[in-house]
Parts: C-alpha cells; structure tokens; sequence
C-alpha cells in the first residue's frame, strides 16, 4: 500500500512522540492495549468496522487505523477522551448513533477501561500488524485490458477487420448470421449522418455509385473525416458530457460566454487531437507547463458548472454543488462510474467509499470559482489572430507615442519647483469684499444686510425669485467675482440654501458694470467666460449659472458629509472689467428651478485683480504650496502634483495621441470575447469529508487522489493535482478510460454501446454484449495513440457496420436491442441532426464554423414560463441557417425544437440521448414555422434546379430529403397528393399566397409553388427523414 | 373527409403486416413509443376526424393507461402550485404565542446552528395581523382571508407540519417536484404518467400552466422528465388559442388539409414500414395522428363558450382573461378530457416585506387571486362526481418564518421546518387537520411530514407504492421519494 505509506509513516511518528511525553496527571495502573483493549474491539466493533467492512471509513482492528480514524475524522484523540470519535461512540451523541450500532451498549467498566487507555495516551504496539490492505475488486471492468486472440469464425470471408471476427464469433455461437451488406445509398448516407451529421448531397451520392474502383468505400471515409464538418459532429456529441450551455442556469439563468470553448472542441476534433491530449487539456490545460492560451480555453469543459444567482443562496452552497458536479462528470466520462453515489454515504454496489469521492473532491475543490453570478469565475480574453496583431500594434504605437510624451513630462516636471515658488507667493485673499449699496428682489424676497457685508433672505421664500444687488467698487480692473453662499442659523440646517435640507438652485447669474464716476454711465453687460466653484452638487455644475437656460442650476448637496457648509463661486469675465477709478457693478441671481423655493439663504460678494489662473487654483492647493516641502503630506504632494499639470498646456496633443491609441485598443480588447476557464487558488482549499454529504458538517480531512480500487494517482508534487488526475486517466495499466470512451463510441454507431450502461461499469452495469471486442477495441485505441480518427475509420469500415439496418422478424423477437449486431441499428436523429437535415435539404445551410450562438427563429410564447425574459434577437440572413449547435442555449428555457427531440438540458453531463416518438415531435415538424421555412426552401429547388415534369421534380425532392430513389409506388403516392394539393390551392388564393415561398421562379404561379411547398413538407415529416438507416 | 379526397387504401396485406409489426412491438421490450394510438383508423380511414373522441389505446405502451399496483382512490392529480412559498402563519397556523412574543427577539434555541437565505439569527418575531376562524362541522382553523376555502373546510385537510431541506426558491420547488434539489430528476407529473399512463389520447398527460407576473423559479426542470422518456414530459400550455407549441398549422393550411398531409406522411410511412419492418414506424404514424386530434381537441379544450354563465362565475373566470381562475377551470376541462396531472402554477408569494411583495396588501389580492377559484374548482369537480378519484393540492416549495423580515413593510423569510397546505378530493380525509407546531410555529411538534412523506402519499392515493414505481438509471433503481417517504395515514379518508 504505498499511497497510504507516508500517512501510516506521519501516525508511527506522531504515535511514538506521544509514547515518549510524559502524562502530567496521576497514572493509574498502566493499560496494556494487547491484553485489555484489542480483544474490546475485536468482540464489540470490528464486525462492522474491520478489515472485511469499514463502516464510515472507519477501522478498528489495529491501534494505528482506530486513531486515525474514518469519514467523520480522529478515532482518538491521545489523552483526550471527549475529543476522541471513538469514546463518543460509546455512549452517543446528537450526531453520532451509539454504538455498537443497534446492540447492546459495552459494559461500565469496558467504557471505563477504554477511557483510561486513551487518558494515558491510547498507545498501541508500532509493530501491530495491519490485515488486509487496499480495496479491491474482481470485477471485470477493474481489471486490466486483455487484447484478445481473434477468435475463428464461420465464415472468414465476411469479416473485412478484426472487430468483424469478434461480432461473428458471437453470432455464430448463436447460430445467426449477419445482415447483407446495406446498399451504397444506405451506405452513403449512414456514414455521412453519422460522421458528419448531414445528409449527402445528391452529388455526393452519384459521385460514389460512380466511384466503381477498388476502395471506393474507403475513400469515401477518408474524405469525411477530413471533412471540417466532423469536427462539429462529433464536437456536439462531447458537448452533451461537457453539459455545454450559453447561460448560467437555475432560476436567474443569465447569460454567460463560454462559446470559445465549443468551437475549441471543434477545432481540437477536425485536427484529430488525440484523445488523452484533448481529454487532459480539458481537465487541466492550465496547469501544462507554459500553458497555451487554447489549452486555457479547453478547460471550459469543468466551467459549465451552473451558478445560481438567486436572491439568499448561500454560494458557499453552490460551489461545492459544483464541484460536486464536476466529480459526478469526470467520473461518468472517463471512468463510467456512478462516483456521485458516495457523496453521502460509501456506495452501495461499487468499491467506492466516501473517502474515494472526497479525494477526488479535493482534486477539484480549489479551482478559483466561487458562484459569482457577476464575475463568473475566472475568465481569460481569446483574440482570433487578426485580433491578436491588431492589439500588437496598437501596444507598438502606444509605446512610441509614450516616449515624446514621457520626455515632455520630464521636462515640465523640471519646473514645478519654479511654480511652486510662486504659488506660495499667491495671496489667495487678493478679494475685496464689496458692500451691497442697493438689493432688489423680483418676487419680493426680504434681504438684509449683515455686518459683513452679506445678505441674508428672511423665511417668506417667493417662489422663483431673483435677487438684484448694486456695488460699488473702486478697483480699476477686475478679473474675478466671487459669490460666497454662507451658512446661518436662522436658515433651514444653517443652509446656506432655503430649501429644506439647505440647499439652493442658482439658476443664472449675470453682470452689467458701468464706470463708478460717470454720473450716468450706461451699464454694459459684462460677459462671463467662466466659473468656478469649491464644490457642485453632482448634475449641477456651477458653469449651468452662465448658460443661459433658466432650468439649469448650481445645488451643493453632497454624496458624504454634510452639505450645510460655507461655499465659493468665481466668475471671471470675458474681458477684465477695467474703468478708470472704479466700477458699479449690479449683479444679478435668479433661482428659475422647477424646485422653486430654492433660494440662496445668505452670500456675499467680492471681487478680485488677480490673475484667473492664479484665482483658479483652489485655495487647498495654495496652502500646500506654501507648506514647505518636508512638512506636506504623501496626499498633499500629490494633490500639488496633480495641479501642477493641470498648467500644462503643451501636453494635450502629445497625450491625445496616446489616449486614442489607447482607446482603441481599449475597444479592441472589449470586442475580443471571453470565455470561462478554470484557474487554480495559489492557496488551495482543505477538503473534508461532509458527513451525509452535508457541506456544513466537516469529516475528516483529506487530499487529492484516485478510489483506492483503481491504479494508484502519481503526485507530481506534494499534493495530487487536476494534472495528476487527469495523467492518471490515461496511465496504460488504467482499466476504464478506455473502455469506457471506446464503448461509447460504438454506441454512438451502433445505438448501444457493448456495455448498455455507458456512464456506469460498476457492479450494477450489465455485462457487455462482446467482452472481448471492448477489451481489443480499448486495447487497439491505445496502441494507435488514442487516435479518434483511426478509431472511428476502423469501426465504419467492418462488415458490422455496413450490414442492412432493417429489421427481421426472428431478430424483433430474440434480439430486439440489436445486442448481437446481426443488423445495423435504425436509429431517429438527433435534433441537431434532424434540423441540419433539413437545413442541407433546403440548400439554405451556412456552413460557417463556430461563433457566438445564433437565434434562428422559435415560436411565441417560450418565456412565459420562465422567471425573466430571454434575450432572443431572430437572426436574419445566414444566421438563420446556422447548424443547430450554434443555436443559443438558455438552460431556463431551450430553444424548443430541442428538448422535444431529446437534446439534453445541459444542467448535468449527458453521457447518452434518449429517442423518443412523441406527438409533440409530429407537431415541431409539421408546423414549426422556421421548420416550414426549411419545407419552402425544398421546394423551391425542386421548382428551380429540377427538370420539368413532375416526376422530375418529385424525383429531385426526394433524393434531396431522402438520397435514394422513391419506388413506383412511393412516387405515385406523392404525385397523387401534388395533384390534391393543386386542386386545394388553385382553389384558394389566399392560402396559395401563404404557403407559397415569398421568392419564386418566373411563370411559377402561387399556387403551384404551394403544391410542391406541400410536398416538401411531406418529404421533411417522414420517419426516414429523420432517422439513420 | 371520408374517401372524398381519393387516397388509396392500404391493401388488407399492408394493414395485417402493420398491425403485427404493432403488436410485436409494443410486446417486446424495445422502444419508447407512445403506443398504437388507432393505426387501423389510418388506414381504414375510420373516424379519423373525430378529434374529441379518445383514441384506443394499447394496453402495455409505453403512455398508455397502466395498472396501479393497488387499487387507486384517485385516478388523477390537479395540483395548484403557490409559487413563492405563502406564508402559513396568515392562512393556516394560527399561534397566540407568537401574537404574545410580537416585536421580541426569537430564543436563540430556535436558531442555533440554522442558516437563513435574507433574515438573521437576532431577528424579531412577528405575530401576524391577521383573524383566524373555525369553519364547517370541522372547525377547522383557516384564515379569514380564504373565506371561500373556509367553506369548504369540512372537504379539505390541512396539513401544518410540511418539512422541506432547501431555502432558496429554485432548488425547493425542485425538491417538491422531483424529491431532489438538484436538476436530473423527473418531476412528480412525469412519475404519474409514467406509472399510470395517460387515458387521453387526444391531449398531453401531463400539463403545466401558469399565472401571475412571471414565471416560477426554477423553469423547465420544474416539470421535467429526467431520465425518464421525454413523453412523460409536462407540457407547457399557453394562455391564447394556441395553448400548445406548434399547434397550428402553417398559415394557408386549413385543418382538412392538413388531415390530407397527415395522411400523405403516414401512407409515405406505411410504405417504409414495410420495406424495413422497424416497428417505430408504426409509433411514429400514430403520434402524427395523435398530433392532429391534439390540434382540434386543445382548441376545443381551451373554448370556454360551452361553459355556463354560472360556472364562470362560481370561478370568477373572464374567459379574455389568462388568469388563475381561468387555469383552475381548464383543469377541469383537462382532467374531464382524460388528462392525468395538472400543474398550475401561480407566482408571486414570496412575501419579504418590499413594496409589491408583503403580507399586507400584496397578501389580500394574492389571496383573493386563488381562493375563489381553488374553492370553486373543488366544488365544480364534486358537483360532477369527479371530486372523489381527483385528487387536489394546493401549496408552495416552503412557508414563512416566525421571524418577521427586517425591510420596507411586513414580511418573513423563507421557512423550511414545517409549513402549511391542503388537499382534497381523491382519497383524502376531508376535514382534518395533521400536524401540530411548536407555540412559535416554528417546529413541528406532532406528525412532521417530510416532502418526501407528502410524495409518497400522493403516489399511494393513485394506487402507487412509492417504493415500487422505479427506474433504473446509471445503475440505480431511482424513485420520487429517494431514499425515505411513509405514507401519511391521518390523510387518508
């Protein structure tokens, strides 16, 4: 048992440690544990919990394994029996049943015993022997792969490749023969629908009934697994384990982009990346040394988890549902196991135990996604290459333009010294204050002066009132006016507003000035170029005082703190108001708000000569220019740097090269999709067990590994890693990967995979139908280096799989499944398949590979039954004609067409479809608009690419639905209905008008054109349409 | 439509070959299809058009009428889903103590080691604002806000002491509806069909509908299959004509045309069948039938024109109005019309105490919203015999806390201990009251019955043992009830 060696080393260690320490309370006479407490165990517990069957994970049938103790943590804690699991045991507790379980409890004196073993130290020999190691098991599907001899057969002729010699074996045992060979038609199109999930076209079909040369069959083979539509086939089956989903599920179910990730699986199958490399690039492509940014993108397979936004969850919750789910996944994908089963408890057929599920767990538990609906966990940007060079660029371009500027910032900041200099010189009380000569009010307002020269308004509050105040001053030049708004008890909170809370709306403020010795000169309106202010409400900016419209206003309400504090306002005018012994100014405010008793309480003016630049800086900034430099503080410099180049004029254009260039690449960067990746915490998480499967009740702790029954888990480091895991699956003696996948593609081919169960080899799954075959299928995978391509060509081209699929009586009746294969398996389409049928059939199909999902159109009313409404923007154009996996899947919601042809939900991985016959199926194809839209475009080639006659028509038709030949009497039936569906809508031109495609060819008249639409549409709905023969 | 239209008749060979390749079928073991719904009708061209007569079916198809495996006292389910989780100290658990206690922090013992999805552990209690009253010879005791249901209290049980394990809305109506809390599982409609089959063939077996101002939480998987075949899947109805997706024919196609293209595809069908003998054919020509019975028979389900000016109003129903009276009557309609399980869901019930959701206002047109047509469909069915093998239940994924809700007005948090709902019809024992809570309301105290109880219950009242009605999948036999579930005896009539 080497993976338990260094647990078992770390217990001698600490066990001799405790031998050695010494007890500080009074010994009693010393406990022998050989003598005294193992034959306890032995009579009372190790039925239950001993080598044969560990109960809870627990043993104690050696000193070593009771201390360590199971699931639930420590048997023993030395010294301490109430902290000790085992003790508690004894007598029972609100969590733990008494033992032993269902039996009578131990005598007094047995539990008095045990206590007193523990109290002095629960010592046991180091040499105890330990019975029975690792678990393991004689069943089949945990042993090694055995690549069998080919058995003899029959009839060696029929077998074209070895699996041929295994499946006849079997049927000769059972003394059946196998079907004929298909015909090519069948052939063709078998293999087309099952590679690359379309039909063939006509084209194809006569190129390969004229292709008479030996090795036809193989070359048709070739060319479709070099065909990139492959990828997408086979992408969407391993979209359906990877529970691939365009949004986050549950209730909120919001949209998430992961899309990057399809199209990686895509492109990772047309490359015919091997399958332990696409496996283990998925599981943990971000911790491959110098990870790629696709290996990143890979990892999406583990993000599909879901993320449940919903009001009140606890995410602690959901993440470890997650998790949870992505255990369940990589066990029914790669392994076949039900792992899942041992959340709660060990499982109940297979060698599992709930330790088994937590170190794999563990394995999972420290990826950095915690149900945050918003962030959505770890995301990384994937340029396409286009992308990727422009952001090169644009990185080049900023960094040459960064340079000039970084040279002109160096120079300027060669002279803040200077400026500093003089702003310390600033005297930032250069304002006179101005005595009010004169006030009117327009509304009757009641202003009073005060003693320092300010004005304050009384508690009447006219509505929209302006205030008019006349001043004298003899300053010869003045650059700058400054409104003061101050504070006072008599107005509401101290204002300095009337408005309940204090503040005011100063809609507009103007300014006439005439020379102060002329008599009579005439005021002249003084232009005001602009304002400044010490603080604006947001939305209200002092500059809405100087732009002429009434509505607008200067507020200072606060976000934080109080608003009812003194306030300044600025205005400089246009041109300094200059007049040879002094100006009378009269100033004018008016409060025009919709809020209308929002006056101003109390202000002050006074006017100033100082330079406006000066006058600008805010007289914060002055007064840390005059704080000498060592006694500023880190903010205070910075906030004086801050202003200093705020004076820097010269910088603009340089920086506006750069700001653009950034902004585009800012642009460029938002255009760029993300997609969901896994990233591993620096510090991992501790695992637990949760006792019962309950998060919030924590067993005992453990580390990453692999179930005990399967190939030990190499660490690559201290602790196992996703790595680790994902390595371990494809380590050659590793009984399961292999089967398990090889399996399920022989279901994909065949209907069923040998094993009937495919997401379960345990003990409960049916033994598979040709052991041996599984066995050198796996094996031959493998050897070819897990080479999918190979695989699949070595499957379709046997004998087996060309056989007829059509049914004979004596197999309906011994055979029903088709476990035997003495015929192909008739299988209905999958959704997607059945829509893209349709779409090839139509000739409207784009064959545009990967993006964002598509909203090709659905009928009305699919979100009545969801929580919120979904996004669906119906796409026009090629949109619209999109393969059905591109199509945007809302787990809340899915595009209907889907869930009715049993298109998994996607909420957990879906290892296999059911194929159900429903009415509900019947109605999607007869009447689903976009579907009847397909039904159309049939038709219409038939009217534009067919010859003439009808015959010829419905004879194209039909080999463009159905790539064979109709029989005479298939072709009568259609010709029959035609002529029905003529004299229906010759009848009716009305109806003819809304069947008929909207675009038809010349001298095709409506109601022809919806006779055919109606044969189309028979051709779409019949069980051959949608079913692989 | 007759033989009007010329289509040829299928030779007495081609129907003998069909009808054996049927019945091999569906005696075999092989296919999940819905069963031989009338082929001969196809080809004999019979009575083809008759949409609202029942097709027969074949005994032993997968969706055809089952065998129960006891005798069933209720052959089908109409279950009003009160999405959101009403709160049972309003309607059904009256607590004098909790009137008492009103304003005072709960007792940390009630508490401790709980979790809450909004509300915290020092949270006040909140005793409620509303009058309880005894009704009928029971005297059972129900709020005087559902004074409709209080006539009827003599027919109803209420159950006081439901216990759930999950407090957020989505993954508690999945533990209602599947047993689980997670997504996988089928939903409580798609065991019944699957155990029980479907006697309608015209409509779905199992339907779903819906009221209120939005959808419930939780979607699809609500009343999904699962692992079950996706024929046992709830189907969504719509509020409008068109109830069903896809119903209607393409515009231009009128319903005697599509009869011929249905017509077209099956005899194009019948063809392949005979080449290839696969017995799918045959299922596949009988839901295109089926499919055009439904086309005719849901419209016809949907028109309230044959209802009476009484019957409308003992529902409050406006027949313009998508509304929950409008749905509790298309039950009826349904479970007359041979369908199994009805779901109506009506949202809105989460009352935490913001302005449109609380137990003031918001709590009285709740209320009025359902009570009368809840009431009136009981009576409606009982009038017409159909009370006593129709089981209703009526009930959300939780109930209140005791604690009220620290927010803008009136409200509580989500409760999982033990709530309140009722039942009636089919099998139930009409006037009783199971279960008894602590002075608080908060544990039960007497006769918990767990989610799982409550399944299991439901299942035996349609002649299903809960332990029985399985499926395996991925190595397990899978049931509604998990792994617990007793059946609830002081229920049963």
């Amino acid at each position: 048992m080497p993976r338990r060696s260094a647990l078992l080393l770390a217990l001698l260690a600490s066990a001799s440690v405790l031998a050695n320490t010494p007890l500080t309370r009074a010994a009693g006479p010393q406990i022998d544990y050989q003598k005294q407490i193992k034959p306890l165990f032995a009579r009372h517990c190790n039925g239950c919990h001993g080598s044969k069957k560990s109960m809870s994970g627990f043993r104690t049938d050696a000193g070593r394994l009771a201390t360590r103790g199971g699931d639930r943590g420590a048997g023993i804690v030395p010294g301490q029996p109430d902290k000790s699991l085992l003790f508690q045991a004894l007598t029972g507790n609100d969590d733990l049943e008494r033992m032993p379980y269902e039996k009578p409890p131990l005598k007094a004196a047995e539990i008095a015993l045990i206590k007193e073993w523990i109290v002095q130290g629960g010592k046991y020999p180091a040499e105890e022997v330990i019975v029975g190691g690792r678990r393991s098991s004689e069943h089949w599907s945990f042993q090694p792969v055995v690549r069998a001899k080919l058995p003899a057969v029959s009839n060696p002729a029929w077998v074209r490749n070895a699996i041929d010699t295994f499946v006849l074996a079997r049927l000769d045992r059972e003394k059946l023969s196998p079907a004929p060979t298909a015909d090519p038609v069948t052939l063709i199109r078998r293999l087309s629908l099952d590679l690359l999930g379309l039909p063939p076209t006509s084209d194809q079909v006569d190129a390969f009934l004229a292709d008479t040369a030996p090795g036809a069959y193989s070359r048709l083979v070739d060319r479709m697994l070099a065909s990139p539509r492959y990828g997408e086939r086979w992408g969407r089956h391993w979209l359906d384990l990877a529970r691939y989903a365009d949004s986050d599920g549950f209730t909120i179910d919001g949209a998430r982009s992961i899309w990057k990730y399809r199209d990686w699986v895509i492109d990772a199958i047309n490359a015919d990346l091997p399958f332990d490399r696409f496996s283990i690039e998925q599981l943990a492509g971000d911790l491959l040394p110098a990870a790629s940014l696709d290996q990143q993108v890979a990892t999406g397979f583990h993000r599909n988890t879901l993320i449940n936004q919903e009001g009140g969850t606890d995410d602690e919750q959901f993440r470890v549902d997650a998790v949870v789910d992505r255990v369940n996944t990589t066990g029914a994908a790669f392994l076949g196991l039900t792992v899942g089963c041992a959340r709660c408890h060990a499982h109940k057929f297979d060698p599992i135990s709930q330790r088994d599920f937590y170190q794999l767990f563990a394995v999972f538990n420290s990826c950095e996604d915690n149900n945050d609906a918003n962030a959505k966990g770890p995301r990384i940007s994937v340029p396409s290459p286009d992308q990727a060079s422009q952001q090169t660029r644009l990185a080049a371009a900023i960094a040459a333009g960064e340079k000039p500027l970084a040279q002109h910032d160096a120079s300027f900041a060669a002279g803040m010294p200077a400026w500093e200099k003089r702003l310390a010189s600033i005297n930032a009380g250069s304002f006179t204050m101005l005595k009010p000569a004169k006030w009117t009010t327009a509304k009757g307002a009641v202003l009073t002066r005060l003693d320092d020269n300010s004005l304050i308004v009384d508690f009447s509050v006219p509505a929209n009132d302006t205030y008019t105040i006349t001043l004298d001053t003899t300053l010869e030049k003045i650059t700058a006016l400054r409104i003061e708004t101050l504070t006072h008890s008599s107005l509401p909170k101290n204002g300095p507003g009337r408005a309940d809370n204090g503040n005011f709306i100063l809609s507009e403020v103007t300014l006439t000035s005439a020379a102060a010795k002329a008599a009579n000169a005439k005021p002249t309106p003084v232009p005001i170029a602009t304002a400044a202010a010490d603080h604006s409400q947001e939305g209200h900016p002092i500059t809405n005082t100087i732009d002429g419209k009434p509505e607008t206003g200067w507020s200072i309400n606060t976000k934080t703190g109080s608003p009812n504090v003194d306030r300044q306002a600025i205005f400089f005018p246009a041109k300094p108001i200059s007049n040879t012994g002094g100006s009378k100014l009269v100033l004018s405010m008016s409060h025009l708000g919709k809020t209308a008793n929002y006056l101003v309480g109390r202000f002050r003016i006074s006017v100033s000569a100082a330079d406006p630049a000066d006058l600008k800086i805010p007289a914060p900034i002055l007064a840390i220019a005059r704080t000498p430099r060592d006694k500023r503080s880190k903010a205070q410099q910075a906030q004086l740097v801050d202003a200093y180049r705020r004076t820097d004029t010269g910088r603009k254009t340089l920086s506006d090269t750069v700001i653009g260039l950034k902004k585009r690449l800012t642009d460029l960067n938002k255009a760029i999709p993300t997609t969901m990746v896994l990233r591993e915490l620096k510090q991992p998480r501790k695992t637990h067990i949760h006792i019962r499967g309950d998060f919030l009740r924590k067993g005992a702790q453990v580390l990453p590994g692999a179930p005990e029954v399967l190939p030990e888990m190499k660490s690559s480091g201290k602790v196992g890693t996703r790595l680790d895991l994902a390595n371990w699956l494809f380590e050659p003696q590793h009984p399961l990967t292999a089967r398990v996948t090889v399996n399920r593609y022989w279901q994909r081919f065949f209907g069923l995979g040998f094993v009937e169960t495919e997401n379960d080899f345990g003990l409960q799954s049916d033994p598979p139908s040709h052991p041996q075959l599984l066995d050198w299928l796996a094996s031959e995978f493998i050897r070819r280096d897990w080479a999918v391509k190979d695989l699949h060509r070595l499957i379709v081209t046997s004998a087996t799989y060309r056989q007829s699929s059509a049914t004979r009586v004596e197999l309906l009746e011994r055979d029903p499944s088709n476990r035997l294969l003495a015929r192909q398996t008739r299988m209905r389409m999958a959704a997607e398949t059945i829509r893209d049928t349709a779409l090839a059939a139509s000739g409207l199909i784009s064959d545009k590979i990967g993006g964002p999902g598509v909203y090709p159109p659905q009928p009305e009313g699919i979100y009545i039954l969801t929580q919120q409404k979904k996004a669906w923007p119906e796409a026009q154009g090629e949109d619209r004609f999109r393969r059905c996996m591109y199509t945007y899947f809302w787990r809340s919601s899915p595009y209907p067409f889907l869930p009715t042809f049993d298109a998994p939900d996607a909420t957990t991985t879906c290892t296999r479809r059911s194929r159900s016959n429903t009415p509900l199926q019947a109605l999607t194809l007869a009447n689903d608009q976009a579907f009847f839209e397909l039904a159309q475009g049939v038709a219409l080639r038939m009217l534009v690419e067919a010859p003439t006659p009808d015959h010829e028509r419905l004879r194209f038709g039909f080999r463009a639905c159905l790539s064979r030949e109709p029989t005479g009497e298939e072709l009568g039936a259609l010709s029959e209905f035609l002529a029905s569906q003529r004299k229906r809508f010759s009848e009716s031109n009305t109806s003819a008008n809304s069947v008929a495609p909207a675009q038809r060819p010349v001298g095709v008249n409506a109601s022809e054109a919806a006779a055919w639409t109606a044969v189309a549409r028979v051709l779409v709905n019949l069980d051959e349409f949608i079913t692989r023969e | 439509m007759g033989t009007s239209d010329n289509t040829p008749q299928a030779s007495v060979e081609e129907q003998l070959f069909v009808r054996e390749q049927t019945r091999r079928h569906f005696f075999g073991s092989a296919g999940l299809g819905i069963g031989s719904l009338g082929l001969a009708h196809l080809l004999s061209d019979g009575q083809f058009d008759s949409a609202t007569q029942a097709a027969p079916t074949t005994p032993g198809a997968p969706g055809a009428p089952q065998k129960s495996h006891f005798a069933a006292k209720a052959k089908r389910v109409i279950y009003l889903f009160m999405a959101g989780g009403p709160s049972q100290l309003e309607l059904f658990d009256y607590k004098p103590k909790l009137q008492q206690m009103d304003g005072k922090v709960i007792p940390p013992s009630y508490v401790e080691n709980k979790r809450f999805a909004f509300i915290k552990k020092d949270a006040t209690l909140l005793g409620t604002r509303r009058q309880f009253l005894n009704w009928g010879d029971s005297g059972q005791q129900i709020s005087s806000l559902l004074p409709h249901l209080g006539s009827i209290a003599d027919d109803v049980a209420i159950v006081r002491t439901l216990k759930t394990e999950v407090f957020n809305h989505g993954p508690a109506k999945l533990f209602m509806n599947t047993g689980f809390n997670r997504f996988g599982r089928p939903s409580m409609g798609s065991w019944v069909t699957y155990g029980l089959g479907s006697p309608s063939g015209n409509l779905p077996g199992f339907v779903v509908m819906h009221s209120g101002p939005r959808g419930p939480r939780g979607g699809t998987p609500l009343w999904g299959n699962g692992f079950l075949p996706s024929q046992f899947q709830g189907v969504p109805f719509l509020n409008g004509a068109d109830p069903i997706l896809n119903l209607s024919s393409p515009q231009g196609i009128d319903y005697k045309n599509q009869g011929q293209f249905v017509r077209a595809v099956n005899r194009l069908n019948a063809l392949r069948l005979k080449q290839v003998g696969d017995p799918e054919i045959s299922t596949r020509i009988s839901t295109y039938e089926m499919a055009y019975r439904m086309q005719s028979s849901a419209p016809a389900l949907m028109d309230l024109s044959a209802e009476t000016r009484q019957t409308l109003d003992s529902y409050g129903v406006d027949p313009a109005q998508g509304s929950f009276a409008r749905n509790c009557l298309l039950a009826r309609r349904l479970v007359e019309r041979g369908t199994r399980f009805v779901q109506l869901y009506h949202t809105d019930w989460d009352h935490h105490g913001n302005p449109g959701t609380n137990l003031g206002k918001p709590l009285d047109q709740r209320c009025a919203e359902i009570d009368q047509a809840s009431t009136a469909l009981v009576k409606d069915l009982k009038q017409r015999g159909l009370l006593e093998d129709t089981l209703v239940i009526w009930g959300g994924e939780f109930g209140r806390t005791p604690q009220g809700e620290p927010r803008d007005t009136l409200g509580r948090d989500h409760h999982i201990e033990s709530y309140s709902m009722w039942m009636a019809g089919g099998g139930i024992r009409g006037g009783t009251t199971v279960g008894e809570t602590d002075e608080l309301g908060y544990y039960a105290v007497k006769d918990k019955v767990h989610v799982h109880d409550l399944q299991a219950t439901v299942l035996h009242l349609l002649g299903l043992d809960h332990l029985k009605l399985t499926y395996r999948f991925q190595g397990r036999d899978y049931r509604l009830t998990d792994v617990a579930g007793d059946v609830v005896e002081k229920l049963l009539a």
